[in-house]
């Protein structure tokens, strides 16, 4: 069951242009490694979506997850794996509406 | 495991003993111009819902932080006086599921009818620190959220240690002005705040002298911050209805 939804908003930060391709494809694939981590362990996502056209930020990820630990698990993940030096983010907690 | 950056002086990481680990966090705006709205019903509610959190081992009252034998009746900030909103506040509660469920037991028995609330929740990662003389009677509470800005995220591991350092004297200064500091709580996987730190001083002048401390160190070159001063006043005086 998912009962807690995880909004992440992000955009890249300057210095993340200034990194060589090899640099942005080996940090993108541990990202990746992370987010399939959480999709095995019961998270699921409806994907990254592109905002900039109407928001400070330039995409957003859809998550759910089981427990809302899960979801501080994840970042805490990708935080571990430099994520948030490189991209900055506005993150969101939220619980399923009961009846 | 969850701290960000690692000890100094003044912080050392929160213990594993059983205390709150998680905080919550929230700035009100009262709403309640119309009679009816929300009533003393409401607030006999939300004190009964406070009540129950304080049975399931919630820290109401920030003093509590610092004092385990002081009194654990709700307590918030009145800042209507120096803010745009009219009240704020720190609980810590016994985990992040307690924390984000606590709100909408909250919001539900009547808080949502009084304040339009911006509620964030973080878990501990660095202990309570008391400063010099360590009064009880401080009355005043200031909060702080930061975070880091893309020149930290730019720098080397070295220059935050050293970052981290700097930021040291000036809260060794704050607790010079009797400052007890709350710990750090991380806010980053609910929020764009990475972090608070909540404060017992004992007047509003405290903070701006201790804030000038830190830009003498040159604290807010790696950080973006919002600061927020209020009194202390028990949390039934603040949603007291109107009508």
């Amino acid at each position: 069951m998912s009962n807690s939804i995880w909004i992440h908003y992000s955009r890249p930060r300057p210095h993340w242009y200034l990194l060589s391709e090899p640099e942005q494809t080996a940090l993108q694939q541990n990202w990746s490694a992370i987010r399939e981590q959480a999709e095995a362990a019961g998270g699921a996502t409806q994907g990254r979506f592109h905002i900039r056209g109407q928001h400070d930020f330039q995409e957003v990820e859809i998550w759910t997850f089981p427990q809302t630990m899960d979801a501080f698990n994840h970042w805490s993940n990708l935080v571990a794996a430099r994520y948030n030096e490189f991209f900055a983010f506005s993150n969101n907690i939220g619980l399923g509406l009961e009846a | 495991m969850t701290s960000l950056t690692g000890d100094t002086d003044v912080f050392s990481s929160a213990a594993d003993n059983g205390s709150p680990e998680a905080s919550v966090m929230f700035v009100g705006y009262r709403q309640d111009e119309l009679p009816g709205i929300y009533t003393e019903t409401h607030r006999q509610a939300i004190l009964a819902v406070l009540a129950e959190l304080a049975a399931e081992g919630w820290t109401l009252a920030l003093r509590k932080v610092f004092d385990p034998t002081a009194g654990n009746s709700p307590v918030g900030l009145d800042t209507g006086f120096t803010h745009e909103h009219d009240i704020a506040g720190v609980f810590e509660a016994p985990n992040l599921e307690a924390a984000i469920t606590g709100t909408v037991r909250l919001e539900r028995a009547g808080w949502a009818r009084l304040f339009r609330t911006e509620w964030l929740m973080g878990v501990k990662e660095f202990a309570p620190v008391m400063g010099e003389g360590a009064i009880t009677n401080h009355g005043w509470v200031f909060l702080a959220l930061w975070e880091w800005n893309d020149q930290w995220c730019e720098a080397t591991p070295a220059e935050r240690t050293e970052y981290d350092f700097e930021c040291d004297i000036a809260f060794k200064g704050d607790l010079a002005h009797k400052v007890n500091i709350a710990g750090r709580h991380r806010m980053d996987w609910s929020h764009h705040w990475h972090h608070l730190g909540a404060w017992e001083i004992g007047h509003p002048d405290v903070a701006d002298s201790a804030i000038r401390g830190h830009e003498d160190v040159a604290d807010f070159k790696f950080t973006t911050s919002r600061h927020i001063v209020g009194r202390l006043t028990p949390l039934a005086e603040l949603i007291a209805p109107r009508h």
